[in-house]
């Protein structure tokens, strides 16, 4: 699959708030039809390379894309770096090009209008379509993400709809223009178990049927396994190591990706004590 | 059972109400279930088809004398409410006196709500320099006093609709630019805004389509305040005689009727009883759309 010409290539990302480095010299490539999984702690810069990717990162914040590129095959084959676009240019790629979806499901959508209405909404906005042809493509998407008795959830307003239908309508919403690639930054942090199941289920099954490329941004190396198959493991706004998902599983070569995974309880690990476990503290300075 | 142990809306069957409806129908249901709101609508109601539509079957001149001067209410030749000093009828003038109020109160909101939402919309979404240059602008309409300035403003040019108009928005819209202001920053890092940039809309999408629809119940609760504050001050710059004198509005007639108050208290009492029910109906709407709005600021 890496033989292919990547669809993304981040090469050496670098972003800063004022005199803080989030992203150090990051790079890494994101091919068709590859699910590519971002791992790491709280504040290692995972959702900051996402939003560098989609440009968003400099909107209200004190943050600059200092240094790197973002390289995208646009769908006509041309080869673009997402760094010195225009704006205007950013706006035709977002939501058409390169879609994401956010992590709170719950806020994410907005309150004053239907859910039906904000998937047309991104529909007309980059396919030029007429509201009622724009309607259909919104129910055709429910359908495509399995949300049951589409047609009347469509009229729904998003507080009518439980978390996991929430995130279905981010899906539908952030597929409705078929993407090549579709960043989700922790889309099921904020749902339970079985919830998270379904959706990261449902995600395999439309990548199959898209083959769009999927970064994954998520600290649940439970998700990871599930869904990746390559991981990028940051730390402290670092790349720490990249490769398969058997190879970072199997055969982690630095200290901190075997720290972290074996940060991960295991069931049973805790059978027969009373007490939590003490964590050791590793520092990789 | 005791009445209070009964189902809140028992009208409506589970699952239908609160959640269930749309949050516009939702504060709609509210809206109509406060007394007091209800009986603000009335008011306003009754006020607009008094000034608007009345007249429409009542030719009469409110310049025009119909008996003699000072002529209580209720006597002889004295009509409904009484005549003024050169014996022309208050009814008539209370009648005709609406439309000239009401006129500049709606111009003079339209131009605040204009000016304060768009200045308000923009400083608060673009934030950095230009909200430094718009919120410094404001402040300085802000620290004028108010009254004063349209005074000034009133003076210098010849009273007449326009530069009322423009004397009393010009003083009123840095309040709603604030509001606005701080809705658009509360609501500009929400997520869904976030989510709106990330489908590529354009920031006029995301200010008209996405912000200000959140936004407009605080606003609308404000607007309508608004407009009673613009029929108070219209009513007090033609109190001190720089009304239009081309339209008699009810502050106007007040202003005249002053010096008999002490003989001749109802051309004071009328058109001040008319001004006090309009913006009694306007602040009553107010309170009933800011609780239907938002129940948890109820009883405060």
């Amino acid at each position: 699959m890496t033989e292919t010409k990547p669809l993304l290539s981040v090469r050496g990302l670098t972003v800063t708030f004022d005199d803080f480095v989030a992203v150090d010299g990051l790079s890494f490539d994101l091919h068709e039809g590859q699910t590519l999984a971002i791992v790491g702690e709280s504040g290692s810069g995972k959702s900051v390379t996402a939003l560098s990717i989609m440009r968003l990162v400099t909107l209200g914040t004190r943050a600059k894309i200092a240094d790197g590129e973002l390289l995208f095959r646009t769908p006509d084959g041309s080869v673009i770096d997402l760094v010195t676009q225009p704006e205007a240019v950013l706006r035709d790629i977002r939501g058409n090009e390169i879609s994401m979806i956010f992590q709170e499901p719950l806020t994410s959508l907005n309150p004053v209008y239907t859910v039906g209405n904000q998937v047309a909404e991104a529909v007309m906005l980059h396919q030029g379509l007429h509201r009622k042809a724009a309607n259909e493509r919104a129910l055709e998407m429910f359908d495509r993400v399995r949300i049951p008795e589409a047609a009347r959830r469509l009229k729904e307003y998003p507080h009518q709809m439980s978390g996991g239908m929430r995130q279905r309508v981010m899906i539908a919403m952030a597929l409705s223009c078929d993407p090549t690639v579709l960043i989700a930054d922790e889309p099921t942090t904020a749902l339970d178990v079985t919830i998270q199941a379904q959706i990261l289920g449902l995600m395999r099954q439309l990548q199959d049927e898209t083959d769009a490329a999927v970064m994954i941004i998520t600290h649940d190396m439970g998700v990871v396994a599930e869904v990746a198959d390559d991981v990028v493991v940051m730390n402290r706004s670092k790349l720490v190591e990249s490769g398969s998902v058997f190879d970072i599983f199997e055969r982690p070569q630095e200290p901190y990706t075997q720290a972290l995974l074996a940060s991960v309880p295991k069931l049973g690990s805790m059978a027969g004590t009373t007490k939590p476990a003490r964590f050791d503290l590793v520092d990789f300075q | 059972m005791p009445e209070s142990l009964q189902p809140v809306s028992p009208d409506l069957p589970a699952g239908v109400s609160g959640i269930g409806a749309a949050p516009g129908r939702e504060a709609l249901r509210m809206f109509v279930r406060n007394k007091a709101a209800i009986f603000g609508v009335f008011l306003l109601t009754s006020m607009l088809i008094l000034s608007f539509i009345v007249p429409l079957f009542f030719d009469r001149d409110p310049g025009a004398r119909v008996g003699g001067p000072h002529v209580s209410p209720g006597s002889e030749g004295g009509g409904l409410m009484g005549t003024d000093n050169l014996g022309r009828d208050i009814w008539t003038i209370v009648i005709y006196g609406g439309a000239a109020t009401l006129k500049i109160a709606a111009g003079a909101s339209a131009m605040i709500i204009f000016v304060g939402l768009s200045l308000g919309a923009l400083a608060g979404y673009y934030g950095g320099w230009v909200d430094s240059l718009l919120m410094r602008i404001t402040e300085f309409f802000q620290v004028l006093p108010g009254l004063l300035f349209a005074i000034v403003v009133v003076a210098l040019f010849e009273p007449s609709y326009w530069t009322i108009t423009f004397a009393i928005g010009s003083i009123s819209w840095p309040q709603l630019m604030r509001l606005t202001r701080a809705e658009f920053l509360r609501i500009k890092n929400l997520e869904y805004v976030k989510a709106a940039r990330a489908i590529g809309a354009s920031d006029l999408r995301i200010i008209t389509r996405v912000i200000l629809p959140n936004a407009l119940p605080t606003l609308i609760v404000s607007a309508t305040l608004i407009m009673g504050a613009a029929i108070v001050i219209e009513a007090g710059l033609a109190f001190l005689g720089l009304g239009d004198p081309g339209s008699l509005s009810w502050g106007f007639a007040i202003g005249r009727a002053r010096e008999f108050f002490t003989t001749n208290w109802w051309a004071v009492t009328f058109p001040g009883m008319a001004i006090f029910l309009t913006v009694l109906g306007l602040s009553l709407v107010g309170d009933g759309l800011q609780d239907a709005y938002n129940p948890k600021l109820r009883g405060r």
